[in-house]
This record gives structure tokens, sequence and C-alpha cells, in this order.
């Protein structure tokens, strides 16, 4: 072949490719139009379900069939939903398929003979519906519409089956907007975020899981907030996290039902987690112990004596300590886990646990003034932002390092400079690496502003956007004790005011009640996502310690 | 002399995208899918085909060179057009796709172009201008 052929064939190609990209492109955008709806869907919803829909001409009109719903149960909310834009979608590949909706924005329609069925984004929220159609179990994550499931309600509502949709029916994606305008969840900016904003969402996170504790001191561990169900599973770190933060709202908040509930909660962890390791005590259960169990225990019990709410819980953490002491390697680092049955340590390294513990060595020496966990703590410190992270590329990539950071700024007066200084440098460049990983406004389609993810197409998770604000607000005040540039405390309080706004725009349940079996019980509470609505303790926690970091920094 | 080594050079590229092609499937994938799987052992075996074909002092050396070329040039294009539609289609449905979002396209289109774009395109433009065999080459 000789060049000019292979030139023209070349240019050929990319005239080809382009014209069919911007084909394509223009054949699946929406054309957005929210003055001129193509159809208001009226919807009557009670105890987080939809019970009577219709389509009509104008929001306000009168349907026979709404009203009907709204007379026979009082209390239903009607909403109406205007579809603003509709598009085509991909129906080749199940995956395709999935792909088509943008979570929390898109719908789905189905027509066939002559008939229409809309799932809006609210009754696919209300049915968990996104974020569950593409399983990568090999990166743990879960993309794309269940479409199963919205062939199911759509072949409920049209009275055919699944099958008959997938190969007669015409699928469209639909954009939605609320009738009445009022997207409450868009009122939160960061520049709203200030002490009484803050508090209040503090507060209320620490009530929804201070509400969880029954009468033993079990949180209600995981949630689905669209039934109020209460979800299988327990962990003991996550149940000591939680017991720690609900401790600190107490204290905020000086409510005795939530201190009641702080202190059933580390009750429960002393009268049933708390075991013999060796000649320590420890927090598990079974013959193999996990660190982060007793370090979490141990932060938890220091503010319960700390806060006053019962200093007898002091006098349980020495033994505690000192089986952290006592997993700690000669290098600093932590030997994660425990035998009961050989008596010795386990010499491997888990997420999390080594931050966990330095910080809870920390804590513990504030409270009790044992010099053994200071330096316990110190040496973890040091390993952690030292040889623990130094590797070709360590500099460029990082973990999850919001327990060191807390530890860094927790120890920072009581640390010499030749480990305070590394750390907080270590801090400093985990949060520029993290202000990367930041989403922008208009960097995702959802409502992503002041989330950390890994590109436009994943929903990003609530919880790391909390445990990154908690770190990025130790780095602050301990960058601030040490004099730090202006210019990096003002991209430190963007950074966290975006993150706190997003906090609270998604905390539940702004304008969303209606889509809730019982919108009192998870009022609140911190989801998943954006569009999971699934709620775990930990959710709550970091975000509420993050707030309660806030503010202790503007009280500072 | 030069077109002995530019030979050589060429035909190392190819065994290396072979290589890489082989890697990237065989290990780096966490799963087996056959499509994926088949895909990757017919272009290695094009790229192995080209470099031998680069080298080798026989008269069809150079038509099984040049076929392999234009495989993985069609492999390449075919991939870039694949990526670019994917990307217009995913842009079309949720929108701008933000920094991140174009990030990872030109990492994965980085990927995909030198090797299967690049290096074809140089292959095919080395063995039009070089027409004879290689052994023919009195410096040799």
């Amino acid at each position: 072949m000789n060049p000019g052929s292979l030139a023209r064939w070349l240019f050929a190609w990319v005239l080809v490719t382009a014209i069919a990209t911007a084909i394509v492109h223009r054949m699946y955008s929406l054309d957005i139009d929210g003055r001129r709806p193509l159809a208001i869907v009226g919807s009557v919803w009670s105890d987080g379900a939809i019970i009577a829909h219709s389509v009509v001409s104008r929001a306000g009109e009168r349907d026979q069939g709404l009203d009907a719903a709204l007379a026979s149960h009082p209390g239903a909310t009607l909403v109406y939903e205007n579809i603003v834009a509709e598009g085509p979608v991909l129906t080749w590949f199940d995956w395709a398929l999935a792909l088509s909706f943008v979570p929390g924005r898109d719908g789905i329609s189905a027509s066939i003979d002559g008939k229409t069925a809309y799932l809006t984004p609210d009754e696919l929220l209300n049915h968990q519906a996104y974020d569950k159609g593409v399983s990568l179990p090999a990166i743990q994550l879960t993309v794309g519409l269940d479409v199963p499931l919205s062939l199911a309600l759509l072949s409920d509502r049209l009275g055919r089956t699944a099958a008959d949709l997938v190969h007669h029916a015409r699928l469209r994606r639909i954009r939605v907007a609320r009738a009445d305008g009022n997207e409450s969840t868009t009122a939160i900016t960061p520049e709203l975020v200030d002490k009484s904003t803050v508090r209040a969402a503090a507060i209320a996170a620490g009530l929804y899981l201070a509400r969880g504790v029954d009468g033993e001191g079990r949180f209600r561990y995981l949630v689905d907030a669209p039934t109020n169900r209460t979800l299988p599973g327990y962990d003991w770190p996550r149940h000591a996290g939680a017991t720690y933060f609900v401790a600190q709202i107490a204290a905020l908040s000086g409510d005795t039902e939530i201190a009641y509930a702080a202190l059933r909660a580390a009750a429960y962890l002393r009268d049933h987690a708390m075991l013999d390791c060796g000649a320590h005590r420890c927090i598990g259960e079974g013959t193999r112990i996990e660190v982060g169990s007793t370090a979490l225990t141990v932060i938890a019990f220091v503010e319960v004596a700390r806060t006053g709410l019962d200093r007898a819980y002091a006098l349980l953490v020495p033994e505690l300590t000192a089986f952290l002491r006592a997993q700690q390697r000669a290098d600093g680092e932590f030997m994660h886990e425990y035998d009961r049955d050989a008596n010795s340590p386990i010499d491997v390294q888990l997420l999390y646990y080594s931050g966990e513990a330095a910080l809870a060595l920390s804590r513990a020496h504030s409270l009790l003034g044992n010099t053994l966990d200071l330096e316990a703590g110190l040496r973890s410190l040091a390993y952690l932002v030292g040889p623990g992270w130094k590797f070709l590329g360590s500099r460029y990539y990082w973990g999850e390092e919001h327990w060191t950071c807390q530890a860094m700024d927790d120890l920072w007066d009581r640390a010499p400079e030749h480990i305070r200084d590394p750390a907080l440098d270590f801090c400093l460049r985990w949060q520029a690496f993290s202000r990367k990983l930041q989403y922008g406004e208009g960097d995702a389609p959802g409502d992503a502003d002041g989330a950390y993810g890994f590109g436009p197409f994943i929903t990003p998770r609530l919880t790391p956007a909390g445990s990154r604000t908690e770190s990025a607000l130790a780095t602050l005040d301990a960058g601030l004790r040490a004099g730090i540039a202006p210019a990096e405390r003002a991209d430190l309080e963007r950074q966290i005011r975006r993150t706190l706004a997003l906090l609270m725009r998604q905390q539940l349940s702004h304008g969303r009640e209606h889509l809730l079996a019982d919108p009192n019980a998870v009022a609140g509470a911190i989801p998943g996502s954006e569009v999971d609505w699934q709620l775990r303790i930990d959710y709550a926690q970091h975000s509420g310690c993050a707030m309660v970091r806030f503010l202790e920094y503007t009280a500072n | 002399m030069h077109l002995r080594r530019g030979a050589l050079v060429i035909a190392a590229a190819d065994a290396l995208t072979a290589g890489l092609v082989l890697f990237g499937v065989f290990v780096a994938l966490p799963a087996r899918w056959w499509p994926v799987d088949t895909a990757a052992a017919v272009l290695a075996s094009v790229e192995v085909a080209a470099a031998v074909g680069v080298l080798a002092p026989a008269p069809w050396a150079r038509r099984v060179a040049r076929t392999a070329s234009v495989i993985a040039l069609g492999a390449g294009l075919s991939t870039a057009s694949a990526l670019a539609l994917t990307a217009s289609w995913l842009s079309g449905i949720y929108g701008p796709v933000g920094r991140g979002g174009a990030i990872v396209l030109a990492f994965i289109a980085t990927l995909v172009l030198p090797y299967l774009v690049v290096l074809p395109i140089v292959q095919l433009l080395w063995l039009g201008s070089n027409r004879k065999p290689v052994r023919a080459l009195p410096e040799i």
C-alpha cells in the first residue's frame, strides 16, 4: 500500500467515525424543555408506596383516580412530575439497556398497543432500582438500571408479560422534573454551610442512630429506607464507631434520650463483646479477633468517659489499650488479628485498622495519661506516614488514610517535630490528591459536587465523602497550628464546605418523604449514595463525625 | 544495514504488541470471555506473523507482513471507532463526561492507538517503501 492510498483510507476512516459519533451523540442526547413538558404524571403516595397514578394535561388537573386515592388514604401525598424530554435506548444488549438511564434523573416508559406506561425516577428510587443493573465483581461495582425489575413493574401496569415488552414494546428513557419546581435538594450550597445548618444536620444524624438503638444496646445496623425494614448483618467496629458518634451528639445536644442510647450501645460492647485475649481484654466474638473492633471501642469508651456520660468507662480503657500495644510490631505497624485459641497475634494487615489503633492510643493517653499509650501511638503514626507508605509511586497513589490523619491531628501537640512534620506533609498531600478526585459542578450528571469518585458514570458513594471530610478537617486543624499557607487553607476549606453541603443535601429526607414508608424513622440518616437508600450505621457515623469536627473547627 | 535494523525494530514492536495483547487479556483481565479471548489470540497471532514476515528472507514473507499489518490496523481502527461511538453514546446519555470521563477515555485510547494504529501504519509505510526482501540487501 503506498502512502497516498493509506492516507486516503485513514482520512475516510476519520470522516466516517466523526460523522457516526456526531449522529450517535445527537440521537441519544435529550432536548430538555422544562416549559413544555411532553406529559405530566400525577402520582398519589401513601406509606411509601404508590397507590394511584395518571397522566394529566397540567399539574392540578382533577383526575378521578387520583381524587379517589386521595380520599381513601388520608395523609396521602399527590406529586406531579413533568416529563421534560425523552429519548431512545439501546436494547441490543442487557448491559446497554441498563446503562441507558442516568441514575436518579431518568425514568423509563414502555408503549405497546397504543398504551404507554411510565416509571418515574421517584418510583425507581422507591424500588431501589438504580445501580443494580450490571455487576462488576472484580472492582466491587454495580451500575445501571435494574432492567428485570423495571420491566416487571411496567408489565404489571400494561397488563402484558415482561417478555412481550422486551420483544414488542417501544422502550424510551424519560427525563423528569418535579412539576412544582421544588427540588429542595438543590437548596444547600457550600456558602450555606455554617454552624447552625451543620449543627442541625449533625444532631439529626445522631438522632437517627440513637432511635435505632434497642433496649439491649444494638443498633439497627442496616435499614432499607423506602420500606423501613431492618436488614440482616452486624459488625463490631461499626457498632463501636456509631457509639462514639452518638456519644459526641449526646454531649453536643444535651439530649438525654441520645445520651441513654449512647450508654446502652456502650454497655452492649462492654457486656457482649469484651473477651479475654491472652493476658489482655479485646473486643469481638469467636476465636479470631480483629484489632479494629478494640481500637474503635477505645475511642467510644474514651468519648463516653470524657463527655461525662459515664466516667466509669475510663476504667475499661487500660486493659483494651494493653491489647492494642501487645499487637504492635517493633516497627510501629500493628498485627491486625489475634488467635484466641493459640493465644497469639496474627501478623496480617487490613484496611483502616492501623490508623484506628493510632487514634485510639492517642485518645486513651489524653484521658488517662499512660505514656506507654502515647509512645505506641506515636510509633504507629511515624510508621503509617513513613515506611508504611513508601514505594515507587507512593506519592501518586493513596489508600484510605482518614484515620491516620485524625491520629496526626490528635497527637499534634504531643508529637516531636520529626514525626508530626512528615505526618502533616503526608496528610496535606493526601488531601491534595483527594481534591483531584473531588467532583465539581457538571463532572457527573447527578448531585455530585463535593463527592469523591472515579468517573461520571458511577454514582459517588457518600461514606468516603464523610470520612475524607473528617480527615480534611483534622488536617486543616493541624495545618493551622503549623501555619500552613493561606492558599492551602482556602483549598481545604472549600473542599470541606463542598462535601458538607453535599452530605446535607443528601441527608434524608429533604422533600422525598412520600417515597418512604416511615419518614420519621429514617429522618437524619445518610444513605449509601444519591440512589442507594440502604442505611448502614457507619454512613451516618462518618458524615456526622465530619459535621462535629466542622463545629469544633468553627468554634476554635 | 539500515534496512535490517529497521526490520528488527519493527519485528520487535510486533512481538511486543503480541505480548502486551496476550498479557492484557489472559493475565490482567480477571475473567474469561470467549469473544475477547478469541480476538486477543487472533490479534496476537497476526502480530507474530507480521514479525516473522518482516524478518523472514522469503518471497511470501512480505505479503504475510503486509496482510498482518492491514488486519492489525483494521482491528485498531475498529476499536478506536467503537471507543469513539461508545463515548458519544455515553455523553449523549449522561451529558458532558467532565474531566474524569475525558481522562478515562483518553487513557483507554492511548492503550490502543500506539500498538494497533500507529505501528501498523509505520509498518505498512516501511514495507511499501522497501519492496525488496531483506536478504537481498548487499550490506547484510
